[in-house]
């Protein structure tokens, strides 16, 4: 609650909270509440559940509280010791931003929306939390706004993150259709309704996780959703490195571990599937790109594929544990390049070349000028890859582990899996390696305009987060034992069943096979790009296919964007011909109809009167003559009278 | 053998005779004469039946009566046109229309 | 020979009036209507009326006619001319609506007279029978006088008051207005 304080707190101040001490202050605050209050006593402890009513809709009521299990306040702490080392990095890498006082606000209400996700005792609760991250996502995204592709990006975004939680929706409506509520606690608790209503009628239930998944999707940029999380490197990298690296993405995977008694079988097969195919395509494509961030980026999606999978074959303890990992380096990873980014653009500023500060080429040798940067960097880039010694190894050997003991379960083609995460870990390796070597080794490009003491290392404020981080990416963090993944404290508190067994060799050779492939990998990349003896042309085809992110953008762009403007087009003609035309051919008919009652009044109706009248004249004009004033005639016609009367009399 | 029906024919004739110089004739004075006319057939139409009448001679006392009554009619009939020819000038009585509304 | 001499006088009457209202000129009207009032008086003497027939002569031809002529001839020099400028031709067109409703009359007395004497009223019949009709040889003056004076006398009396009536308005109507 404390960093919504802080956000509406700053949104009153206004301009005058530019040096960001509030926000900073409220995330210290939380991160020791979170630890000292929250953390210590709910874990391995009793889960701790507070509510209180909301609104009730038709005699059901609703609540809102907080819900502290081990998962929830594994993900609350996580997020707020994230949220501290970016809070003090953004001090200075913001530092001369005009818009920094909003800044400073989107970042507490980022945190806020963040933490009350974590604890939401309801789906409905969660829902609305996730909507809010969604929402502070597009804020930060587009912070600057006066940039063209940033308005484009965070657009995108949040369209997508829209399409995913329509899911979200339809998978909550279906679970408190069939289960009667929404209630995590009563869901999934030992004494849940979820497992009797399952057993009561389980057609639903497919529909249902699909429909959760799909919001995991768009949240965690798994394939084919995954297009917003490249352009949302258009934010600061500071925003990068909170959000798209270590939560929101995140809150994906920590979703579909909440609620994980949900999926059957078919279910987890596609989420696994999907996170496989999430990881390959992200690895290619970030092999192939020359923006700094784009690779994190791509990487970022890649990674959350192994936590996808992880999910889908049912560990998903595994999955949590390497999300909890690769915040921690994903962060640093973020931040360092931050960095790198920082010394690029003031050298641009400096001299006032035209290049852009993100793009690799540009780069190189940067060792030399900033070395606790390079040292922080090679350790994340370590921990990703997967060499020994780090967090990295543990999560990432443990979930490629139990893909291979899954895959040997279930036998025959579900072995593509493992083995296809097996090769995502040594492209991992490789990109991690290009990166590296693209910027800190070598010859520095533009060595010739350099002047001694222009390129430095970033100020402390900026590096004392990174050293945390760093430190944090060793596994003294996480484990006790460097090898072997079972004795981390973290993993063993998550008391998962899983459906098939542990092969033992498995444990050694995996690892053994993977620590070996990163190494090769990275041998190859520096034989590549450090001793520049790079085999293939630079405009090779495949190359250019990853570079291009596979043509997917292109391809939505193609399919939605045209296609929606095509159908609006095509109801417009349709509008303006069928509409408007059916209109005025009814007009036209009536004016045709009321020409003719035009005429037919005139003519008949006003004859047949006309005729009346002019009879009646007629007649008058020869009755007229009776009185005339002629004595003779007026006798005449007496007569008349009289013989009439006496032929009538004698007729009779 | 003369009998009662011969003079009412005669009668009938000249009453109509009589009747149409009334109706037709553009003569005031012409006027006169037909209605001379007439009562002269009224006339023979009494004298006609006073024949079965010898008791009380009804109708030859009335056929006297009816000249002098006739006799009386054209004076004043004289009088009344020639104050009408001073008035309107003319005796023809299709000139002379004040009568009409 | 009755019979012949009746139908001269009737034919004579009947033509006389004919020719009388078809003639343009009124002077010569005027003298035809003296050949029909004798002819009527010839009439009046078969139905063995002689006294009117006297009296027809006596004050119609003598008195009226006379006046007639008189009055036309006495009259103004503009009467006149205008009378007699009335037409060319001798003879009139007949009117067509006065004489087809003369011949209606003519028509429905005629057919009336015929079907009414087929069969005689019954006091005819019984004056037949009784034998009270005029003869031929009957007294009428005589008779005409004493009921005058004794069954008829309030009639006489009030004719004689309104001859002197109509005289004396005839003659002030006429008069010509000297205050004027």
């Amino acid at each position: 609650m404390l960093p919504f304080f802080g956000f509406l707190m700053q949104a009153v101040l206004g301009k005058k909270s530019i040096s960001g001490n509030i926000g900073l202050a409220t995330i210290i605050l939380s991160v020791c509440v979170s630890f000292f209050a929250v953390f210590l006593p709910v874990w391995n402890g009793a889960p701790l559940t507070e509510r209180m009513h909301w609104f009730t809709v038709g005699g059901k009521p609703f609540y809102v509280g907080v819900m502290l299990n081990n998962l929830t306040v594994l993900m609350q702490l996580i997020v707020g010791i994230i949220a501290l080392p970016v809070h003090i990095y953004s001090r200075a890498y913001m530092r001369n931003d005009p818009g920094i006082h909003r800044y400073w606000m989107f970042l507490s209400f980022f945190c806020f929306a963040m933490l009350g996700l974590t604890i939401s005792t309801s789906l409905l609760q969660l829902y609305v939390f996730w909507e809010l991250v969604g929402f502070a996502s597009y804020l930060l995204i587009g912070f600057w706004f006066t940039k063209e592709s940033a308005v484009q990006a965070n657009k995108k975004a949040f369209i997508i993150n829209r399409i995913g939680d329509i899911g979200f929706l339809i998978g909550i409506a279906l679970v408190y259709t069939h289960c009667g509520t929404v209630d995590l606690g009563e869901l999934f608790g030992p004494q849940g309704v979820f497992l009797p209503a399952v057993n009561a009628d389980g057609s639903w239930l497919t529909l249902a996780g699909l429909a959760f998944f799909l919001g995991a999707m768009a949240k965690s940029a798994q394939f084919p959703l995954h297009v917003w999380l490249p352009d949302a490197m258009e934010g600061p990298t500071s925003v990068s490195s909170l959000i798209h690296a270590a939560t929101m993405v995140a809150a994906g995977v920590f979703l579909l571990c909440t609620i994980f008694p949900l999926f059957n079988e078919t279910v987890l097969l596609t989420i696994a599937i999907i996170g496989c195919i999430t990881a390959l395509s992200a690895a290619i494509f970030a092999l192939g790109q020359y923006d700094i961030k784009k690779i994190l980026a791509f990487s970022t999606i890649s990674q959350l594929g192994f936590m996808m999978v992880g999910v889908g074959i049912g560990s998903w303890d595994t999955a949590m544990f390497h999300l909890a990992t690769h915040a921690f380096f994903k962060c640093l990873l973020f931040l360092a390049a931050g960095a790198v980014i920082h010394e690029m653009a003031h050298f641009k500023a400096t001299h006032q070349l035209d290049i852009d500060p993100q793009d690799l080429r540009n780069m190189g040798g940067l060792r030399r000028y900033l070395p606790t940067t390079f040292v922080c960097m090679t350790i994340a880039s370590l921990a990703l890859a997967g060499f020994p010694l780090t967090t990295g190894y543990l999560s990432k050997d443990s979930i490629v582990v139990q893909a291979f003991e899954w895959g040997f379960h279930l036998g025959g083609i579900y072995l593509l899996i493992p083995t296809t995460l097996a090769a995502v870990s040594l492209l991992t390796a490789f990109y991690i390696g290009r990166l590296l070597f693209k910027t800190f080794f070598g010859k520095f490009k533009f060595a010739e305009k350099l002047q001694k003491g222009e390129l430095h290392d970033a100020p402390i404020a900026m590096t004392g987060p990174m050293i945390f981080l760093a430190a944090c990416c060793l596994f003294p963090a996480c484990s006790f034992h460097p090898f072997d993944y079972h004795q981390s404290w973290l993993l063993g508190e998550f008391h998962v069943k899983t459906a098939f067994a542990a092969v033992a060799e498995m444990h050694s050779a995996v690892p053994l096979v993977l620590t070996l492939g990163a190494l090769a990998a990275w041998g190859v990349g520096w034989r590549w790009y450090v001793a520049k003896r790079y085999p293939l042309s630079k405009n090779n085809r495949w190359v250019r296919f990853a570079t291009r992110q596979g043509y997917f953008n292109e391809f939505y762009q193609l399919l939605f964007v045209k296609g929606t403007e095509q159908l609006s087009r095509g109801v417009y003609a349709f509008d303006h011909y069928v509409v408007d035309g059916l209109t005025r051919t009814f007009s036209a008919a009536t004016r045709r109809l009321s020409v003719a009652a035009h005429w037919f009044d005139r003519h008949m109706v006003d004859g047949l009167v006309n005729l009346i009248a002019g009879t009646t004249y007629y007649v008058g004009h020869l009755v007229r003559h009776v009185q005339n004033g002629q004595l003779q005639s007026y006798l005449g016609f007496a007569l008349t009278v009289v013989v009439l009367g006496i032929l009538y009399l004698i007729i009779k | 053998m003369i009998t009662l029906t011969h003079f009412l024919l005669v009668s009938a004739c000249i009453f109509c005779i009589g009747l149409y110089a009334v109706l037709a004739k553009r003569n005031a004075i012409m006027i006169l004469v037909g209605i001379e006319l007439m009562i002269n057939a009224a006339i023979l139409n009494f004298v006609a039946f006073s024949r079965y009448d010898k008791t009380n001679y009804g109708g030859q006392i009335f056929a006297l009566f009816a000249i002098v009554l006739a006799a009386a009619a054209v004076a004043v009939g004289l009088a009344i046109i020639l104050n009408v020819y001073r008035q309107f000038k003319t005796i023809n009585p299709q000139n002379i229309h004040e009568l009409k509304d | 020979m009755e019979q012949f001499l009746f139908y001269a006088f009737a034919a004579m009457a009947i033509l006389s009036a004919l020719l009388l209202v078809s003639i343009r000129n009124t002077a010569r009207a005027l003298f035809l209507l003296f050949i029909v009032l004798f002819a009527m008086a010839g009439l009046y003497l078969f139905a063995l009326a002689d006294f009117v027939a006297i009296t027809q002569i006596l004050v119609y031809v003598g008195g009226v006619l006379i006046l007639l002529i008189f009055a036309f001839m006495l009259s103004n020099k503009e009467l006149l001319a205008d009378l007699q400028s009335t037409s060319q031709r001798f003879m009139s067109l007949p009117n067509w609506q006065s004489m087809s409703l003369s011949l209606a009359f003519l028509a429905v007395l005629v057919y009336s007279f015929i079907a009414w004497t087929k069969e005689a009223p019954e006091w005819m019949a019984r004056a037949q029978a009784d034998g009270s009709i005029l003869s031929p040889t009957d007294d009428n003056i005589q008779t005409l006088g004493l009921k005058f004076m004794t069954q008829y006398i309030l009639p006489f009396e009030i004719i004689s008051v309104f001859l002197m009536m109509a005289l004396i308005g005839a003659a002030h109507l006429s008069r010509r207005e000297g205050s004027r």
